[in-house]
């Protein structure tokens, strides 16, 4: 559901929250936060993440590349156990397959999509009111060590979702999701780092090449 | 006692009557219905159309739907919620929707996992038929996929995302509005600041809040619609207070409504009131007394109220339209009572009462007959507003000329005081200037001109019978409406599909057919999406068919399935559930029923109308439609399927009778001149119609050269033409040796009746100001060139 990408925009980027909910010290530390990682128009990192699922025996464990942009968006690239990428753009999500298939979804499409997308171009845009609408934000330690936690505001959403909690230093280091039913995923990020452009490769993901793409099989 | 005084006391016991019946009507209630919709007449040949049709206009016509914008998000959110707890203060709404309850997605859901093994999204379907299924990679997908939309399963229980895509592909959607902070929200970028910051420039992103309000009482109720108004307005005020920047969009059957209550009493008022005063002007002007003025309002006053009763009685109430012709009709029921007047002035000092009465009602009689007719062809339209019209028109202009008969030569016994000579120097100075000039030869020239000139203005007429001119679109609620829709997606209601089956399931599978052949519109582009019954619960056929489907490519290797869900980690007895359950479900069926008590039929529930007489029946709604043909055309040889398109057919049915108007013309014209023959033998009969018959041929020119479009309203309005034109060569070929006397009463009549039509002409509905503007012209025409008759009874007299 539309959680883990509301998650992942946050990982990303954390956001310069501003509420009355929070406390004049909450408050400083989360527009610290955001500033530190707002500077960076490129963010590269590795991530693991576990499955802890009631159905499954053992953990589900997914290993891969994430890149954001500030000017395209962000790029999931999963590369364990199977190879598949995800492209989160201004109004759609790109599938694409191991052998470069693409498979695109428009959020006018798919219920839910647009609010998700809105709330990421909220972050992006700096929009300090638009996170608080969808979630209580609590936040504690100091910008070298940090941790927030994310309580859905809908009723709707609390219905499968519980808890979203996001730690970290300069960049986001773990994002823990604990869903309704139990079932949880842990995020853990490492080598991330900052840069300004993105590389050729990359590009070819994100903006919609129909030409290129169409050669591939 | 005399004859003369037993008239007046047999009006005077009519005219208490006819008060007696009015004010029982009338006390304590007007009558008045605004129900535009009801002037429509049933226009499909399947009566479980127009049931249909009739469901959907209710479904729409009890809601009032408001979009709340601000540019940030939670002053939009606030005050949504502070306008709809406005709106609730007032009993006039019964519920308001603003906030959506959460909904449990397991109970959302449950209906199609019970089911879920006789159901496959058309996508799986085909893929599993050609065998193209990949089970371990669906499973690996489910399991690994970092993202998920909408509503999902567990992989306990849809492990390769069957039933999944089976949920994705229901077309749930037909809105743009998203769930926001528990509203129906949608955004748009626009240019903000109307009301308070008209400086910016910068387009911002505006949050709009869906708040839905049903009523408890009709919307074309005058209370309710009032009390809707009202409630609306403080609650916009209220919000607006605390933020400024705030926009309500609004629309709604009852505001539509209210405008065109509001607009037709406005106009009764105007055309009433502007009839009248311009009617005594022009009586005193002409006759410079009180008495005829008074018994002039006596006469119409009469005629008016015995119209209203005789309509409410046969109708149980009065359309508005009814009355804003009514108010049009003061002009043309004076005509009896201005021929007396005429008369009374004419004959000066030898006025006698009892034979000047004699002497004009043959005339009057003649012209009533004319007037009778044309109204009568009106009864005739399918048209259930024109036959009240008709019905009005006839009752008034009948007692209006009764008046005359009964109660007129009673109060006018004294000869005129004014001087015959001088009151009608003016039309004496013209007829004598017409007598002299105006030759039988000029006539024929005069004709023959007024000929030639219509031929190219008929060449360039073009007709219009778009449902428009029934139903007026105030611009600002028009315009508010179109935003309405454009942002949250909510459709236009009046084209769509009604399936039919002897069984529900013979519903279900005429259904499924049509939705594979819109599917295919749908790729064409030609609409944006469709909501049919099947999509949501598939025939019996087709849940056999998925059946077999998941028995033959999913469940038939259990050992291979086995040793899957193992390697993949799934518990024990999650792989035992999933192979338990696909045993017991044998056999079973989803119903319509099923599905109708499930949440996640909510929204869609209308689709199904269940039994009618011939069987049952559902409703399919096709979405943006940008090529209406090609969806009759996918319908016409589909069995139990019936394309609805009630605009469309309204607007058929207007060119239909716009036609058949045409027929009927001639043979009024025939009946007009065999009324005429009576009285004044072949040719006379026939000069008496030709000023009329050349004022039509004319009328239709003048609207070819102005390009006036033609609909069958200004038809209907010739009819009158017809009727009313010829009134007034019958008054000047009665005229006799009072001729400079008839024609002043003839240019009075004329000018009362033209001001009346005239006053119509500016009416905002098209069907009346198009009826207006007609009789305008068509009258107008026809009493210029009335005095030829004149000219050729001078050398027969």
């Amino acid at each position: 559901m539309q959680r883990k990408i509301i998650t992942l925009a946050l990982a990303l980027l954390t956001v310069v929250f501003s509420s009355t909910a929070v406390s004049a010290a909450e408050v400083d530390l989360l527009n610290k936060i955001g500033h530190k990682i707002e500077q960076h128009a490129v963010i590269r990192a590795e991530f693991t993440q576990t499955k802890q699922m009631q159905a499954l025996k053992r953990p589900l464990i997914t290993t891969g590349k994430l890149t954001y942009s500030r000017s395209y968006g962000v790029l999931w690239q999963i590369l364990q156990p199977y190879n598949i990428s995800y492209v989160l753009g201004e109004d759609k999500i790109i599938e694409i397959d191991a052998n470069g298939l693409r498979k695109e979804r428009s959020f006018r499409d798919v219920p839910g999509l647009a609010q998700v997308g809105r709330v990421f171009r909220a972050i992006l845009g700096a929009n300090v009111s638009a996170l608080n609408t969808y979630f209580e934000v609590t936040a504690q330690g100091d910008t070298d060590k940090w941790k927030l936690a994310l309580i859905p505001r809908q009723q709707q959403l609390l219905k499968s979702l519980s808890l979203i909690e996001l730690s970290g230093g300069q960049f986001v280091e773990t994002i823990i999701i604990t869903e309704a039913s139990g079932d949880t995923a842990t995020l853990r990020f490492r080598k991330t780092l900052g840069a300004t452009d993105l590389i050729d490769t990359e590009l070819q993901l994100f903006s919609t090449p129909t030409a290129s793409l169409k050669t591939t099989p | 006692m005399n004859a003369v005084k037993i008239r007046a006391y047999l009006w005077l016991v009519l005219a208490l009557g006819v008060a007696g019946i009015c004010t029982m009507q009338f006390y304590n209630k007007f009558p008045l219905q605004t129900n535009l919709l009801l002037l429509l007449p049933p226009t499909e040949r399947n009566p479980v159309a127009e049931y249909a049709v009739q469901k959907l206009a209710d479904i729409a016509g009890n809601r009032a739907v408001f979009l709340i914008g601000h540019p940030s998000s939670e002053p939009a959110t606030i005050a949504a919620k502070a306008f709809s707890t406005s709106l609730g203060e007032h009993q006039v709404f019964r519920k308001i929707i603003a906030d959506i309850p959460a909904v449990d997605p397991k109970q959302w859901t449950e209906v199609y996992l019970q089911h879920q093994f006789n159901l496959l999204a058309d996508a799986d379907r085909s893929l599993l038929m050609n065998g193209n299924v990949n089970l371990e990679n669906r499973l690996q997908q489910k399991l690994y996929a970092p993202f998920q939309f909408g509503l999902t399963l567990s992989p306990a229980d849809d492990p390769f995302g069957f039933t999944d895509a089976w949920i994705a592909s229901l077309p749930l959607k037909n809105l743009k509005l998203e769930p926001e902070n528990g509203m129906l929200v949608t955004h748009s970028v626009e240019q903000w600041g109307a009301g308070n910051d008209k400086t910016g420039t910068n387009k911002t992103d505006i949050t709009w809040v869906f708040v839905s309000a049903e009523l408890t009482g009709s919307a074309y109720d005058n209370q309710v619609q009032q009390q809707v108004i009202d409630a609306v307005r403080v609650a916009e005020t209220k919000i607006k207070q605390h933020y400024p920047a705030t926009e309500v969009l609004r629309t709604g059957t009852v505001f539509y409504a209210e405008t065109a209550r509001a607009n037709a009493e406005r106009e009764v008022d105007l055309i009433g009131a502007g009839s009248l005063v311009g009617m005594l002007a022009l009586l005193y002007l002409v006759f410079r007394s009180i008495r005829p003025l008074a018994l002039g309002l006596l006469s119409v006053g009469f005629g008016i109220s015995a119209a209203l009763a005789a309509t409410v009685w046969f109708y149980g109430e009065i359309h508005l339209i009814t009355l804003v012709f009514g108010a049009s009709l003061i002009g043309e029921a004076i005509d009896y009572a201005i021929q007396y007047f005429a008369a009374h002035l004419g004959a000066g000092d030898t006025w006698e009462p009892e034979s000047g009465l004699r002497r004009i009602a043959p005339g009057l009689t003649v012209a009533l007959s004319t007037s009778l007719l044309g109204y009568s062809a009106l009864t005739l339209a399918p048209f259930p507003a024109l036959s009240q019209i008709g019905l009005f028109a006839v009752v008034g202009l009948g007692s209006a000329w009764l008046t005359v008969f009964l109660l007129l030569p009673t109060f006018l016994v004294k000869p005129n005081s004014r001087d015959p000579e001088l009151a009608v120097a003016g039309p004496k100075f013209l007829l004598n200037w017409w007598q002299a000039h105006i030759t039988k030869r000029a006539c024929y020239v005069i004709a023959a001109f007024i000929l030639v000139v219509s031929i190219p203005g008929w060449l360039q007429l073009h007709a219009d019978d778009d449902v428009h001119l029934l139903i007026t679109r105030p611009p600002l609620l028009a315009s508010q409406e179109s935003k309405i829709r454009e942002l949250s997606g909510i459709g236009n209601s009046s084209q769509f599909f009604l399936v039919e089956g002897k069984t529900a399931d013979e519903v279900l599978v005429n259904e499924e057919k049509l939705t594979a052949r819109l599917a295919a519109l749908a790729e064409q582009g030609k609409i944006s999406s469709y909501q049919g019954i099947s999509s949501f619960v598939p025939s019996i056929a087709t849940q056999q068919k998925n059946r077999e489907l998941w028995s033959a490519h999913v469940f038939s290797d259990v050992g291979l399935l086995n040793a899957m869900f193992e390697s993949a980690g799934l518990r024990d007895e999650v792989i035992k559930n999933q192979i338990d359950t696909f045993k017991a479900s044998e056999g079973s069926i989803l119903s319509i029923e099923d599905w109708l008590k499930s949440p996640i039929s909510a929204s869609t529930r209308n689709l199904w109308l269940g039994q009618t007489h011939h069987g049952f029946a559902a409703l399919g709604l096709p979405q943006g439609i940008n090529d209406v043909d090609s969806l009759r055309d996918i319908a016409a040889d589909l069995k139990g399927i019936t394309f609805v398109d009630k605009a469309g057919s309204i607007s058929e049915l207007l060119k239909n009778y716009r036609e058949w108007g045409s027929l009927w013309i001639l043979g009024l014209i025939a009946l007009v001149y065999g009324v005429l023959f009576v009285r004044y033998r072949g040719l006379q009969a026939f000069v008496i119609m030709t000023p009329t018959l050349l004022a039509i041929s004319l009328t239709f020119g003048v609207f070819g050269y102005l390009h006036i479009p033609l609909s069958l309203f200004n038809i209907m309005a010739l009819m009158l033409v017809l009727g009313v034109g010829v009134n007034y060569s019958i008054f000047l070929r009665e005229g006799g040796v009072h001729a400079a006397a008839s024609l002043a009463g003839v240019f009075l009549s004329a000018g009362t009746t033209l001001l009346s039509f005239g006053l119509l002409a500016f009416s905002s509905m098209q069907a009346l100001s198009s009826f207006g503007l007609t009789l305008l012209i068509g009258v107008g025409i026809a009493v210029l060139v009335a005095p030829m008759v004149l000219t050729f009874e001078s050398k027969h007299a």
